[in-house]
């Protein structure tokens, strides 16, 4: 075994935990904020993905655009999806609502792109896919590169959103204690709307950037959903840190399994890992503080 | 309420539409079609792909109809999946009550439509399932047209190490029956010729990231051909990923990606440079010269002005046997499984049809092999 084939496979798994990074954020964020697991995620993610593709090949525009383009779409579908659907049944008081209208609100995007988009794999290539950079041994394509840089930059501007803002700090005071935070004044409403909107921009970049990577289908958000929801418990429900520490170990995981194991037993590892830490350390990694609603 | 003049007459009408109706759907004589395609899944591309031929066929069909019968079709998605397609085919037993159900093109989801089929004593004309448990044993209500994994793999070894001479292989394939079974009979005709196998990698169809195998395949050394058995999507990423590690020659490297019946025309196009020297079996070639395909390839196009792919031309190809079937006395699903069971060289577009005492198609006209040149088209090696 060298040197070159381990620190590839390194190159490999943080190309892919990155990208579970920011499909696994908008989770943690919204669960952060409404204790609610939004089984919609990966349909954004996907929808992201068909935006970015489309906003290439029928405007021409270029990839990097279309990260952005799909960072609003997602927003835009996150604002809408909330305002109409999560916001009128959160209000009825009870809190299975929401969540099982997130399961309905999955199968009717799937359909929808089903319909809209059919059944056969899209070919999302860009000028990066088959640029590779070769240096002693190693390869990495500069679309590879694009999601290294830009997803360290988007995890980098929403930790620093979250530190050192009123609203992330807001954010952040809602997710430990929503009614106390609401006598300080906060509004939770609109920071609930914040974090759909956060949330969902980031699975369609997500999506933008997954898309050259992943079989682009109506389906193809839920091939990494499973993983990202791992992440999420692997790092503690509803922390940042914890969400980008778990996301980078899992591709790490998935790369060097495949190297040393077998492919066919990522999922046996991963989930494995997701056992021995809820038997260890339930809190994740690193446990978010949160007060008990009693 | 009153009723008027005007009223009652409109009644009458309406009674005698619909009692004429009936009376004209009593005398239409029709054979009923069950059609197990996957519709939604990775799979999903085989329904799109399979309706587009059926439908062709239908409309060609039922223009003037077979010995008095027209065709009709009910669609149940199966989703390329075990229990998804039991409860499909068992959907379309009891409701639609078909004479002969076609499908799937999963081998997991055949096999387990199979008993039903068999306790149901409906006929199951399969196209696009390589596994050979479908026909070995079995059951007397199953047909296979399409060449099994293990016509496919035994003359993929040979041509593999006589033609390309290719000595060292990598198996890359899906964790499904069809995907283990395919690379097992490819490994044991290769060593049996002298060839050595490196590396066996199977993957679960939820694998994305195809860099990481690609990265243990560039370790092993010298690779001549990497037979390669997986759907569309994962086919194309695994395609670009061997390509960029530098091992296939659409990334400079020397080996060869090889396959079977899996992947459709367009394939080459999506996958790009990176699919450049790749030779696959496909079920149908477009460069044949019989009339029937030539006619098929003319109506397809006419139909969905776009070029037809193996998957349009087996489920194309279904339709039609059935209709010869048809023509040869069959009207319910006992004469129709007799039918087929006595079909002898009949030609489709995919190639000659005759079953075996397994019911598998014994002819090897149906392998076709193509391999992608620089600009991405790809031409026909008529090795058999």
């Amino acid at each position: 075994m060298t040197t070159t084939i381990v620190l590839q496979q390194a190159i490999n798994g943080v190309v892919f935990g990155s990208l579970y990074v920011l499909v696994a954020l908008g989770l943690t964020l919204i669960y952060g904020v409404l204790v609610q697991i939004n089984f919609a995620h990966a349909d954004f993610v996907t929808l992201g993905a068909f935006a970015a593709y489309f906003f290439m090949h029928l405007i021409g525009a270029g990839y990097i655009l279309s990260i952005g383009v799909a960072f609003l779409v997602g927003g835009a579908l996150g604002w809408l999806i909330n305002a109409s659907i999560f916001t009128p049944l959160r209000r009825r008081g009870n809190e299975l609502l929401p969540l099982i209208a997130t399961i309905g609100v999955s199968v009717m995007m799937q359909n929808l792109m089903l319909t809209w988009f059919g059944p056969i794999p899209y070919a999302f290539e860009t000028q990066y896919s088959s640029q590779v950079i070769r240096f002693a041994g190693i390869f990495v394509s500069w679309q590879n590169i694009i999601i290294i840089a830009v997803s360290s930059v988007t995890i980098a501007l929403l930790y620093a959103f979250m530190k050192f803002t009123f609203l992330g700090k807001a954010l952040r005071a809602v997710s430990q204690d929503r009614e106390t935070a609401g006598l300080m004044g906060i509004n939770p409403n609109y920071l609930i709307m914040l974090t759909f909107v956060i949330a969902s921009a980031l699975a369609g970049m997500a999506g933008a950037m997954l898309a050259p990577v992943l079989v682009l289908t109506p389906f193809a958000g839920t091939s990494v959903i499973v993983k990202a929801f791992a992440i999420v418990i692997i790092g503690g429900f509803g922390n940042v840190e914890g969400t980008i520490l778990a996301g980078l170990i899992v591709g790490l995981i998935e790369s060097y399994t495949t190297q040393f194991l077998d492919p066919g037993l990522i999922d046996i590892v991963v989930f494995a890992l997701l056992l021995l830490m809820l038997a260890i350390k339930p809190t994740g990694l690193i446990a978010e503080r949160r007060e008990e609603n009693v | 309420m009153t009723v008027t003049f005007r009223d009652l007459i409109a009644g009458v009408a309406a009674v005698g539409l619909l009692a004429a109706s009936q009376a004209t759907y009593a005398q239409d004589k029709t054979i009923k079609i069950g059609a197990l395609f996957p519709m939604s899944g990775p799979g999903s591309y085989f329904g799109a792909q399979d309706k587009q031929g059926v439908e062709l066929a239908l409309e060609q069909l039922n223009k003037a109809g077979v010995n008095g019968y027209k065709f009709v079709v009910q669609y149940e998605d199966s989703s390329c999946a075990p229990l998804p397609a039991t409860q499909a085919a068992k959907r379309l037993i009891e409701q639609f009550k078909p004479d002969v159900i076609i499908g799937e093109e999963c081998s997991d989801a055949t096999l387990a439509v199979m008993p039903i089929v068999e306790q149901s004593k409906v006929p199951l004309l399969n196209a696009g399932s390589s596994s050979i448990k479908v026909t070995e044993p079995g059951n007397p209500w199953t047909f296979r047209i399409m060449p099994n994994e293990v016509m496919q793999g035994v003359n993929l070894a040979e041509n593999a190490y006589k033609r390309m001479n290719a000595r060292n292989a990598v198996l890359l394939f899906e964790n499904t029956n069809a995907g283990i079974g395919n690379a097992q009979v490819f490994k044991e005709n290769f060593t049996r010729l002298g060839g050595k196998v490196l590396a066996e990698i199977g993957f679960g169809r939820d694998v994305n990231d195809f860099t990481a195998i690609a990265t243990r395949i560039a370790g092993l050394g010298k690779i001549d051909v990497i037979p390669t058995y997986t759907l569309e999507g994962q086919g194309l990423k695994i395609t670009q990923a061997l390509a960029q590690a530098g091992i296939t020659k659409g990334g400079g490297g020397d080996a060869i990606q090889i396959g079977t019946i899996w992947l459709p025309f367009g394939f080459e196009q999506k996958a790009g440079k990176a699919a450049l020297g790749y030779i696959r079996i496909v079920q149908f070639d477009p460069t044949d010269t019989r009339d029937v395909v030539k006619d098929f390839i003319t109506t397809f196009k006419a139909k969905y002005n776009a070029d037809p792919t193996h998957l349009n031309a087996h489920a194309y190809d279904q339709i039609m046997l059935i209709a010869d079937v048809v023509k040869r006395g069959g009207k319910d699903p006992q004469s129709i499984r007799d039918g087929l069971a006595a079909t002898k060289s009949y030609s489709g577009v995919t190639g000659s049809v005759e079953f075996d005492k397994t019911n598998q198609n014994t002819k090897m006209d149906t392998v076709h092999y193509m391999e992608t040149k620089p600009d991405m088209s790809w031409t026909s090696l008529k090795w058999n």
